[in-house]
């Protein structure tokens, strides 16, 4: 199981702890949206690897 | 083949997310289903919408939702079809049929 | 068939009716949905709003709450952090919905 989680802003503690349970013992990846220019083309490759995406707040 | 990817778009302020995702998508050869809902509906107004549902193999917004936010049953967005005003399903279809998903 | 499970979270007062609104939709094609409101006291819930909430219920979806008030006022169940992260990891499908 390989979890993506993607941030809008950045992760608050509620997020921070909700993420570290979901991706406890699974291969877990990041992306940043909250940037000028996301590399959208980047975010899909990692969204078709992996096995759930998380789009956060 | 690229795999699918189905887009539920709950935010108001994710036009550029929507479009930007969508675009990289259908440059790898994905076939894209975007969903909008609630105060993301208002997004159908956008000047960017028209292109969005060319860019996109299937674009629906729920009707339910865009008539809560003020708008006519009767007045449907430029660009979509009239029978992509639907309900909920739309997100089941997505969450069923598709490889991939990601909510904005 | 494997059933779909799916959990919508909701931080913001003016997504969270909506957001139950689209667990339920999700419930009526056959799957396991739940609706969490984080962070925020929501008013008391009218007749309409707490029947969609019961008819969540009788398709074996539940709408929970990290917030005390909202269990006493409007009957969610009540969970905190750590049992909703829990939750999501048995989940096919998590959304953090609207904004926050």
């Amino acid at each position: 199981m390989k979890v993506l989680n993607v941030y809008r802003s950045e992760p608050d503690a509620t997020v921070q702890k909700l993420v570290e349970i979901v991706t406890r013992d699974r291969e877990a990846d990041t992306f940043d949206l909250a940037v000028k220019s996301p590399d959208y083309d980047a975010l899909v490759e990692k969204i078709f690897s992996a096995d759930q995406t998380i789009c956060w707040w | 083949m690229a795999k699918s990817l189905g887009i539920f778009v709950t935010s108001p302020d994710s036009m550029d997310h929507v479009i930007g995702v969508t675009k990289a998508a259908k440059a790898k050869g994905s076939k894209v289903k975007v969903f909008f809902t609630w105060k993301a509906t208002t997004l159908s107004k956008d000047p960017r919408f028209p292109g969005l549902c060319e860019l996109a193999d299937d674009v629906a917004i729920c009707v339910d939702s865009y008539v809560k936010q003020g708008f006519s049953v009767d007045d449907v967005p430029e660009g979509l079809e009239p029978k992509k005003m639907a309900t909920q399903a739309q997100h089941g279809i997505i969450i069923e049929d598709y490889d991939c998903y990601l909510s904005l | 068939m494997e059933y779909k499970k799916v959990c919508l979270m909701y931080r913001h007062e003016d997504y969270a009716l909506d957001g139950i609104r689209s667990a339920l939709g999700l419930a009526v094609e056959n799957m396991y949905a739940y609706g969490v409101v984080l962070d925020k006291e929501m008013e008391k819930l009218n007749e309409l709003n707490l029947e969609s909430i019961e008819m969540l219920r009788d398709m074996e979806g539940d709408v929970y709450s990290t917030v005390p008030a909202n269990v006493e006022k409007n009957g969610f169940e009540a969970i905190n952090i750590e049992e909703l992260g829990e939750k999501l990891r048995e989940m096919t499908h998590i959304i953090p919905y609207g904004i926050k």
